[in-house]
């Protein structure tokens, strides 16, 4: 779903989370999107829900309309309507308004808050700031983040939520309250538009909150008000919930009732856009999307971090010791844990400088605004800045209301790198899931694709494999390139699943579980055409049973096929052009004795030829002949070496071939001569050394571009 | 407003009927005809505010009584219900209020448990319930069934009805007053099972939802609960392991995580909770939360992880994986989530587990298999252990 919405910049933040504006693709329309990061917070998810839940049941034209919600990773995100015109906050911005606009946007208003009443809602953050404009100068009303649903008409609420310089004494005192808390909080607002500011804003806001229930409910003074408008702000302030008028009366007011039409806010807006353009325009542009930019860089890492830290050689190294059962937990928490942390810190590094930005964010545009602002009002920076802490105070002292959250948030220094490494690993679960998942090794052929495809040039350090057990995991040659080993290889070789008693039929079947099962799923995958499709099927699951009942004829079927294919020159250069020495490998193979003198000059073909290819290290083709014990792993499995030389050569078809084609035939190169590497046919490795010397030789001649 | 009291005093039953009949008239034009939905709103609205008055204007009790009397004997609410999501947006919420407000109803001076309106629902229509659950199938109806249902769970009765919802021969609804054998096991196909689903496939409102009511139902009434999960309770964790902690989804991986937590912390599913924490692959599958990478999910595996470590009483598959893995825990827990500094209890478990753990003997040799010769002997010896453990931290 994400897709359908193309980000743009940000608008500022809500109620725990923050807003972005977007393009939905589908319609063609902006919408506002709120981004909540869901592992910000140990918070119960329910209340965000709950956010949701009663935003979804409004449909008024007075309150911000509702589309979809969805989760992306650890973030939810939230469609809303775009509403181009700001909030009043931000109208407030260029001075105080004029009366008769002020007239106008209580008006609409008014028939909000009735609208919510009406249906059991209480809003319970009425100010400027949750108050919205379109551009055309609808009013709607926004940020439902405290806002709560009244199962019963009648019933009362209790929780402290709000912001205090706009709370009404009753929810201050918790002694149970109504609909009625939102009039008064309707009634600072009003002031607040008059006046730049809430009453009392110059004081600290712990101590307004002893203020409102114990002072004098505020009154607008000063001539430059009308008797109405100082009649509709005391009918709203009034201490008593009971003796305030519903919104409904309200709307009768006579200083309602001499409103205008929405469109005269359309000035509002101008002046403000002007005023904006004119002192900070490059303030707004500091803003745009780039985080989010940042972010999606971010999770393209993320893939790769996942990928490391997993580094399934190390663990299998350990690993393939042991039975399949107890495999399965080893992996858990081998060591590889601290890598998981590694990483993560490493991460966070990474994301640090996204915190700044995240700050500024947070604080939004109440601050620098009133900074440069021209105002007179006496301390304008001060206060604004205070206003927002005190907010924040506030909301943490009601620990269950869903505003702690926000608090925790801003707080938390590491907020914004928290949310970056969340939003990551969520990407790259898919990846890390089957990976995780022991049964995936088995028949998760696209993994293993991955681990081989991702670097090439390193599978001629499969022979390691074998090793492993054996010589130090942690070297750190080996070590550099571990995650790039297929994985399942040594796995499957230490626990022979089946019960074959024979050495031809445990190829047999690893010839089928390796080679021809996956190669039948992936062709069957690839196939569109149904005939074709259940054709491949047919023969698919003939040879599972073939393989079930007979895995000894399986291998001499397979033989006989390789045999026929590669004896035929127009066959073979068709169907293994650089495979042909397998082939004949493995026809060779179970006749002619070998001198240990021939593998040498294997090896050092080895590693000449691996010199070429750039992202091959050279200590490791050192490494190679100079250990004694090597040589005699070279020798127990001769399938991985036969292996590892085709890979620099690899690297030259891809380059003139359909890389399709090659991924098919690489696969099945590892494949094929992986099988004998079985136990009990060692005897078979110092053969595939020499042919392969020469098979070498054979390739430099035929492609001279190495 | 006046005029429309006045004029339903006489009509209340009439108001019903043509309620019922603007319904089976717009379930016959399917949505054509927006006439039809408009009136039908009308209708609805006002039955609405009849029974919970306006933000002005109280409820009048014995208007209220007549209306709830006359819906149950129309048998509106199963009309309502099944066709909910037909409804136009307000009228939706409308019928949402009104039916809570029917359950809601008690006559005054009745000494039931159970609101007298909805007891008689679950006397004689206890399909409704189970309609209800079937809002979920539907995002235009998840919200309004959902609000009734998370209302209406407060009462075990309506519990009952979901957990021991069977699909019955004849299309009825189990009636839970006289049918139900709580010791035999559910088939897995009653309303109560298809909640997985529903949290598992659902978009995103629609599951957070489900899965809210999934919760009420599981620990609202907790006896009944255990009681059931214990006699399901295969069936049960098989399908809660594999849908919900697996799930793709990080909310419900997340919340149900959590929530399996809270149920096996708490004593009234102490069943549960010892059968659960026997079981080598529940602690499999924790463990491999506790390695996911997104932090909070880590964290409520934590909470389950715990469980299993403290249990004085482990099973051999639980003692011989945690033994197993010993060094690999004993290095990765003093990093699990480090930046938790200021979760003191978080940190005083994880310290605790630390030391609990490192007391495990070093190898699975130390202990007995269930098979072997003295298995007495072996939990004994864990057990001690884990009680050292204790002592210790």
């Amino acid at each position: 779903m994400a897709e359908n919405y193309q980000m743009l910049e940000e608008l500022g933040s809500g109620s725990f989370g923050i807003v972005y504006k977007a393009l939905e693709k589908s319609t063609g329309q902006y919408v506002a999107i709120k981004h909540i990061d869901l592992e910000g917070s140990d918070d119960d998810i329910r209340e965000i829900q709950q956010e949701i839940s009663l935003l979804a049941t409004c449909s008024s034209s007075y309150v911000t309309a509702y589309r979809t919600s969805f989760v992306r990773g650890t973030k939810l995100w939230i469609v809303m309507e775009y509403l181009g015109g700001g909030s009043c906050l931000d109208l407030l911005k260029p001075g105080a308004m004029d009366e008769r606009y002020i007239a106008i946007i209580l008006k609409e208003l008014l028939q909000g808050l009735d609208y919510l009443h009406s249906t059991g809602k209480i809003h319970r953050d009425i100010k400027a700031a949750n108050i919205l404009l379109s551009q055309t100068g609808q009013v709607k009303i926004a940020d439902f983040g405290v806002a709560a649903q009244l199962t019963n008409i009648k019933s009362q609420r209790l929780t402290f939520v709000g912001t205090p310089f706009w709370m009404a004494p009753e929810v201050i005192q918790e002694a149970g309250y109504d609909y009625h808390a939102d009039i008064w909080s309707l009634g600072i607002t009003a002031m607040e538009m008059a006046l730049g500011e809430p009453p009392r804003s110059d004081v600290h806001p712990m101590k307004v909150l002893f203020l409102i229930p114990k002072e004098k409910p505020p009154r607008l003074e000063g001539s430059r008000f009308s008797k109405e408008f100082k009649d509709f702000v005391a009918q709203c302030l009034n201490k008593n919930p009971e003796g305030r008028p519903s919104a409904k009366i309200l709307l009768k007011h006579a200083f309602i009732r001499r409103a205008g039409k929405t469109d005269l806010l359309q000035d509002l807006v101008q002046r403000t856009k002007a005023y904006e353009q004119n002192g900070r325009a490059h303030e707004r542009d500091s803003r745009y999307y780039e985080e989010t930019l940042r972010e999606m860089s971010s999770a393209d890492e993320e893939d790769e971090w996942v990928f490391d830290t997993i580094k399934p050689a190390t663990k299998f190294g350990t690993i393939a010791k042991h039975t399949v059962k107890r495999r399965k937990l080893e992996r858990i928490p081998s060591g590889d844990g601290s890598d998981m942390e590694n990483a993560t810190s490493a991460m966070e590094g990474m994301t640090l400088d996204a915190a700044p930005l995240g700050d500024i964010t947070n604080s939004t545009t109440s601050t620098p605004t009133r900074e440069i602002s021209t105002i007179k009002t006496p301390k304008p920076r001060i206060s604004s800045s205070v206003r927002k802490v005190s907010a924040i105070t506030a909301r943490k002292v009601s620990v269950s209301s869903p505003t702690a959250r926000r608090v925790s948030r801003k707080v938390s220094g590491n907020n914004a790198t928290s949310r970056k490494v969340s939003g990551a690993p969520a990407q790259s679960s898919a990846q890390k899931q089957p990976l995780g998942l022991d049964m995936s090794f088995g028949n998760g052929t696209s993994t293993v694709r991955q681990f081989k495809r991702v670097s090439s040039s390193h599978t001629p350090s499969s022979p390691k494999h074998h090793n492993q057990p054996s010589t130090s995991p942690q070297d750190s040659v080996f070590d550099s390139d571990a995650e790039n080993k297929p994985p399942p290889a040594p796995q499957q070789q230490a626990q022979p699943a089946a019960q074959p008693n024979t050495k031809e039929a445990m190829v047999g079947r690893r010839a089928y579980d390796k080679a021809l099962d996956p190669a039948f799923q992936e062709a069957h995958a690839a196939t569109a055409d149904r005939t074709k499709r259940e054709a491949l099927a047919g023969v698919a699951e003939s040879w599972a049973h073939l393989n079930a009942v007979d895995p000894e004829g399986e291998l001499a079927l397979l033989r006989a096929m390789m045999d026929r294919i590669q004896s035929d020159p127009k066959l073979a250069s068709a169907l293994l052009p650089q495979r042909v020495a397998n082939a004949q490998l493995a026809s060779l193979r179970m006749n002619s004795p070998t001198k240990k003198g021939s593998i040498r000059v294997h090896e050092s073909e080895v590693s000449s030829s691996r010199d070429v290819t750039p992202t091959s290290s050279p200590s490791k083709a050192a490494k190679t002949p100079s250990s004694s014990p090597l040589k005699d792993k070279y020798g127990a499995s001769p399938g991985k070496l036969v292996l590892n030389p085709q890979n620099p050569h690899l690297k030259k078809m891809r380059s003139s071939q359909a890389l399709n084609a090659e991924r098919e035939k690489e696969k099945l190169d590892e494949k094929m001569p992986g099988r004998p590497s079985e136990p009990g046919m060692e005897h078979v490795g110092m053969l595939g050394e020499v042919l392969y010397g020469r098979w070498t030789e054979g390739l430099k001649a035929r492609w001279p571009i190495n | 407003m006046a005029f429309l009291f006045g004029r339903r005093q006489r009509s209340a039953s009439e108001l019903i009927r043509s309620t019922k009949d603007l319904l089976q008239r717009l379930i016959k034009e399917d949505g054509q005809v927006p006439k039809t939905e408009e009136e039908l709103a009308r209708t609805l609205s006002i039955t609405k505010t009849t029974l919970q008055g306006s933000p002005d204007v109280d409820a009048q009790p014995e208007q209220v009584y007549q209306l709830v009397s006359t819906i149950l004997a129309e048998s509106l609410l199963p009309l309502l219900v099944t066709n909910i999501h037909r409804l136009p947006f307000e009228a939706r919420k409308d019928t949402q209020t009104i039916i809570s407000n029917v359950f809601r109803f008690r006559n005054p001076g009745s000494t039931h448990t159970e609101p007298d309106a909805l007891k008689e629902v679950l006397r004689t229509q206890p399909g409704i319930v189970v309609s209800l659950c079937n809002g979920y199938e539907r995002r235009e109806s998840a919200g309004a069934c959902g609000g009734i249902l998370k209302e209406a769970l407060k009462w075990d009765a309506v519990a009952a009805v979901i957990l021991y919802d069977e699909p019955l021969p004849d299309g009825k609804t189990i009636d839970i007053y006289n049918d139900v054998d709580a010791s035999s096991q559910s088939s897995g196909n009653g309303v109560f099972w298809k909640f997985f689903d529903w949290i598992d496939k659902s978009s995103f409102e629609v599951s957070a939802d489900a899965f809210d009511c999934f919760r009420l139902i599981l620990t609202k009434h907790k006896s009944l609960v255990s009681n059931y999960i214990n006699t399901n309770f295969d069936m049960f964790f098989d399908k809660y392991n594999s849908m919900l902690v697996k799930s793709d989804s990080y909310v419900t991986k997340r919340q149900s995580i959590k929530l399996l937590g809270e149920m096996l912390l708490d004593r009234q599913f102490y069943e549960v909770m010892t059968r659960y924490v026997d079981s080598g692959d529940n602690l499999k599958l924790i463990m491999w939360q506790l390695k996911d990478e997104r932090r909070m999910v880590q964290y409520e595996a934590f909470h389950v992880f715990k469980i299993f470590a403290a249990n004085p009483n482990k099973s051999y598959e639980v003692q011989k994986f945690l033994i197993m893995n010993k060094q690999r825990l004993l290095k990765f827990l003093p990093k699990f989530l480090e930046d938790r500094t200021e979760d003191d209890q978080f940190n005083d478990e994880k310290a605790w587990l630390v030391k609990a753990i490192g007391n495990l003997p070093d190898s699975t040799s130390a202990i007995q298999s269930p098979t072997g010769a003295r298995p007495a002997n072996g939990s004994a010896g864990v057990q001690q252990q884990g009680s050292t453990a204790q002592v210790r931290s």
